[in-house]
């Protein structure tokens, strides 16, 4: 009896994969699969054409995070949505813990057994699921009262200045913005919205004396990259060098002057996207920005389809996160934006935030799987 | 089932999804407007941005052209030297890499200070090549060799240092090379590098684009770091021309020794009186480390000053060309001190000046052979017309004196010559008019620029009556064409145009120009339109000079039976002679002080039978022509014809 109860739920587990498998959104897999392919080759040629020490980390951690990302689409939403309020705190508790346990010259990172683990990138994902779980269970009472919107702003506010604090002004105020932004889809009154827009703008004085010199810098340098053209300014004005010089079609795979002769700072992390523009062109570049944008437009896509509200804001969250480091990223890159800090989502290299998105992209396919009916 | 608020909370999401979406898609927008002005519409710019980034080109500078005399003999060549260059970058810690280098080898304070001075006023990010120092020993250069891995910034260069062999004999016409700088050079260089040198003066400067060639460029990979990982040539060099000139350095060094000591004798430092003498004088010009000259009442004299040329008579060829004092425009090639500079500028012989070609001088006696062609060829006086000399002349209310007091008697044109008197050419003079005798002082070379391969020369002046009135408002004077019949007042003359002058003379044909090129000038030269007779007429008196039992340079004949020299000699008043002076009996020329006394000029040819080559000779402050100056001449035409 056991035996065959065994044999049965076997059979059904293997048939429920399977069946879930074949549900799973697979365009997002390809575009996905895509990035990732994109990034491990531009980090190839970061290396002047070598697989270390970026190109082959790069592609075991696609690896794993893939599977990672398989298994999440497997696991049912009630699942993220039971774990959504320990993962926020959990969040929050290693934003806290890095305070003091820190390492890195600013204190962003926790090494647990010779791994690198950077918490503000997992708190983004605790912070959509909190406020998603939040706004579902208040749609049921009300949502068009000020009142209920307090709760979730200190869930926003608190970690985006315990990352600021960091001090990492970049990824605090994606933070910010995310949350920002998921008040925005549920309807926060349009009245307020404009309200906080001055409020903000008014503050904006008292924000700059907050700021750290160097951090005050980066904005002066942004404005006038000229001021500064040695210093902070130099990568701005390398990285436009970079770009404009790829032209139409590029300067070639692996011979990007500017990377190779080492005219590029961080050419394998923040400013991956100047190397590929450098080297691919204006087509390159733009196709590029082109799979990132159908991969965002299909997961918004499932925010519009699903039911549940919870499901609605975690999809749509996720989506917006990865519009938001996609934008903030390449924005700076080509001088739109202040040098702040944000990696290219999937290519850009570095752990952590490529674990971040590909469990976020996980979540959405989990989403994507169990609602579709 | 859905009810109201839900229905409501999801218009209200779809509503918001789409302004955030349209949000998104201007955020996409901007970005790929961006990426398409950067790479599409200004590429042009980033791609030489970037190019400048990656590529570092680097100037070969070509080997400039050696200048030869015309037996081949070297003026100005190119000495292997070793120079150390920087490359600087924005990256590199200055001070601490020269106080390393400063650890291996020494480098010159004067390097050191104009390298620093270049890195002060570059004020671009870019790469650059600069120069530390171009005196850098084969020792030196294996020492820093050797250890070439603690200074991955530095690199040698070969370099050439430009010699002058013939140093200070022939300074003024090589001339001398120096940094290329816009202010003081016309010629637009391209490009501009630190090391680039070019002709400053003389030939240098004249055949500047020959000697040059043409710069090669060599281009580089560098990092950011300013390592450099490629390189290779970009443009070949092409080295310089050479250039062979006229001179012949055999008769120039010769020369220059005969016309700076004159009629003074070498005496050894060593001796104990010369060395008081020595200790009491201010400035003293050695002769060489051991000697200098003293005159006949054995005081320490200064080489004589002036000028002296040789001239192929046919041709126009210079042989020679002294100016003295001279420079040795080695100096230059080492940087030269502000100091050593500031000497050189400032001292009272003026030793930059080319003499020859731009030092002018009142002509003298010289000028006679003009002032009697003028007068044959206007028809007033035949050969046999005769003047009385009595020692002076009257005009209106001032005298005017012949050299000699006593006067030369009745005489004719030939002995005029002969005898250089002055008064028979005051007379004609006066019959000829200072509009002819101009005329015919053009015609011989004077009061004009010669297409010379120096650019620093001059004009001279051939002054008549417009040329008084254009130049002072005033009107021309008989007493003005009595000084210009003997070669005084405003008339003035350089060497070259008296060389010229005689060379037109010697000839007899056609006006020969001068040229420091060898085989340059034209087999056919302009011819001269005077009638022949006179010019035999003139070149016999000229014969006389030195034949005649009269002849001012009678005791300097060369003596040879086949070759004679044939000549006029001059001396130049300086300063003038009150009457109450004459009254008194003159001072005696070597008893005045230096800068007071006459200059001695000659000019003349040889030999005679068939002119081969003219000569003048100007001794600044020298004495009399035929004492000092035509001895000179005389020697040198020993020394050409070997007799």
């Amino acid at each position: 009896m056991k035996k065959s109860l065994n044999k049965f739920s076997e059979k059904t587990f293997g048939k429920i994969v399977l069946s879930k498998l074949i549900k799973i959104n697979i365009l997002i897999i390809i575009y996905i699969f895509l990035l990732g392919f994109v990034g491990v080759l531009s980090l190839y040629s970061a290396a002047g054409g070598s697989w270390d020490p970026w190109a082959k980390n790069h592609l075991t951690r696609l690896i794993f995070g893939f599977l990672l990302m398989l298994i999440l689409a497997l696991v049912p939403p009630k699942f993220f949505f039971k774990f959504s309020v320990i993962s926020f705190f959990v969040g929050i508790f290693t934003l806290i813990l890095v305070k003091f346990i820190g390492t890195g010259n600013v204190q962003r990172w926790i090494t647990i057994s010779g791994i690198n683990f950077q918490p503000s990138e997992f708190m983004k994902l605790g912070l959509i699921l909190i406020l998603a779980r939040y706004f579902d269970h208040i749609s049921r009472i009300q949502l068009n009262k000020l009142i209920n919107y307090l709760i979730p702003f200190i869930l926003i506010l608190f970690p985006g200045f315990l990352v600021i604090s960091q001090p990492d002004l970049g990824t605090g105020l994606t933070i910010i913005l995310l949350g920002l932004a998921i008040l925005f889809f549920v309807g926060i009154s349009m009245k307020f919205v404009i309200f906080c827009f001055i409020v903000f703008a008014a503050s904006v004085p008292l924000i700059w004396n907050q700021l750290y010199d160097y951090q005050k810098s980066r904005i002066l340098v942004f404005l006038n990259p000229e001021i500064d053209s040695l210093g902070s300014g130099y990568q701005i004005i390398q990285s436009k060098i970079a770009i404009g010089s790829g032209g139409v079609f590029g300067k070639g795979y692996l011979l990007g002057s500017q990377s190779r002769l080492n005219y590029l700072p961080e050419k394998h992390t923040d400013f991956i996207f100047t190397l590929i523009s450098e080297e691919l062109g204006f087509i390159g570049s733009m196709s590029i920005i082109l799979i990132f944008c159908i991969l965002i437009f299909s997961i918004l896509k499932i925010s519009f389809r699903v039911e549940s509200l919870f499901s609605k804001v975690v999809v749509f969250g996720i989506g917006f996160l990865l519009f938001l480091y996609f934008s903030l990223n390449i924005g700076m890159v080509c001088g739109l934006l202040p040098v702040v800090g944000a990696p290219l989502p999937l290519i850009s290299y570095g752990g952590t935030s490529l674990l971040t998105f590909l469990i976020g992209v996980g979540i959405v396919l989990s989403i994507s799987v169990h609602e579709k009916n | 089932m859905k009810n109201k608020s839900q229905k409501n909370l999801e218009n209200i999401i779809s509503k918001r999804f789409f302004l955030l979406s349209s949000l998104k898609a201007l955020v996409v927008g901007t970005i790929s407007w961006r990426f398409f002005d950067l790479q599409m519409v200004e590429n042009r710019k980033y791609e030489k941005l970037s190019d400048n980034n990656q590529f570092n080109y680097l100037m070969i500078p070509p080997e400039r052209g050696r200048i030869l005399d015309r037996k081949m003999r070297l003026l100005a060549g190119n000495m292997d030297g070793f120079s150390l260059v920087l490359k600087w970058n924005k990256n590199i810690d200055v001070p601490n890499v020269i106080k390393k280098i400063l650890n291996v080898v020494e480098i010159d304070e004067k390097d050191l200070k104009n390298f620093y001075d270049e890195i002060k006023n570059y004020k671009t990010n870019q790469t650059k090549e600069i120069l530390i120092t171009k005196n850098l020993s084969q020792k030196d250069v294996a020492k820093l060799a050797v250890r070439s891995v603690e200074f991955p910034e530095i690199f040698f260069s070969m370099t050439k240092k430009r010699v002058y062999p013939q140093g200070i004999i022939a300074g003024h016409i090589t001339g001398y090379i120096g940094p290329y700088s816009e202010k003081d050079n016309k010629i637009k260089v391209k490009p501009y590098i630190s090391w680039l040198e070019v002709g400053k003066t003389g030939l240098e400067k004249f055949f500047d684009k020959q000697l040059r060639g043409k710069f090669g460029r060599k281009r580089n990979e560098v990092t950011s770091k300013g390592h450099i990982i490629a390189s290779q040539v970009y443009e070949k060099t092409i080295a310089g021309n050479d250039i062979q000139i006229s001179l012949d350095m055999g008769l120039q060094a010769f020369a220059i020794e005969r016309f700076e000591r004159g009629n003074n004798t070498l005496v050894s430092v060593k001796n104990k009186n010369i060395k008081k003498q020595i200790e009491n004088m201010r400035e003293i010009t050695y002769v060489n480390k051991k000697h200098v000259y003293k005159d006949k009442k054995n005081r320490i004299v200064n080489p004589q000053s002036g000028s002296l040329i040789v001239m192929d008579v046919e041709t126009g060829e210079i042989l020679c060309s002294v100016s003295s004092p001279g420079y040795d425009p080695n100096i230059f090639s080492d940087d030269l001190e502000t100091s050593d500079w500031n000497k050189l500028k400032n001292n009272l012989r003026a030793p930059l000046l080319n003499r020859s070609m731009s030092g002018v001088y009142p002509p003298g006696s010289t000028i006679k052979m003009a002032v009697a062609l003028a007068a044959l060829e206007s028809g007033i006086i035949d050969y046999n017309t005769k003047f009385h000399c009595s020692g002076s002349k009257e005009l209106g209310e001032s005298t005017f004196h012949c050299w000699a007091k006593n006067g030369h008697g009745k005489l004719n044109l030939i002995e005029a010559i002969e005898q250089s008197c002055d008064v028979y050419f005051y007379e004609l003079g006066l019959k000829v008019g200072i509009d002819k005798i101009a005329v015919m002082m053009k015609k011989l070379g004077l009061g004009q620029y010669f297409d010379i391969e120096i650019d620093d020369r001059s004009k001279g002046v051939v002054p008549n009556i417009e040329w008084k009135l254009k130049h002072d408002g005033l009107k021309w004077s008989l007493g003005e064409t009595l000084n210009a019949s003997i070669g005084q007042g405003y008339i003035l003359t350089t060497p070259l145009q008296l060389t010229t002058m005689v060379s037109r003379i010697a000839n007899g044909k056609f006006a020969v120009t001068p040229t420091l090129m060898i085989n340059k000038n034209p087999k056919n030269f302009e011819p001269l339109k005077i009638n022949p007779k006179h010019m035999m007429f003139v070149k016999k008196s000229m014969e006389k000079v030195i034949t005649g039992s009269n002849g001012t340079a009678k005791n300097y004949k060369i003596g040879s039976k086949e070759i004679e020299m044939a000549g006029k000699t001059g001396t130049v008043q300086v300063v003038r002679i009150s009457e109450a002076e004459r009254e008194k009996g003159l001072i005696k020329n070597e008893d005045r002080p230096w800068k007071k006394r006459d200059h001695a000029l000659f000019v003349g040819y040889a030999p005679t039978s068939n002119p081969k080559y003219a000569i003048s000779v100007v001794v600044e402050h020298g004495g009399s022509g035929s004492s000092v100056a035509a001895p000179i001449a005389r020697d040198v035409f020993k020394y050409i014809f070997k007799v």
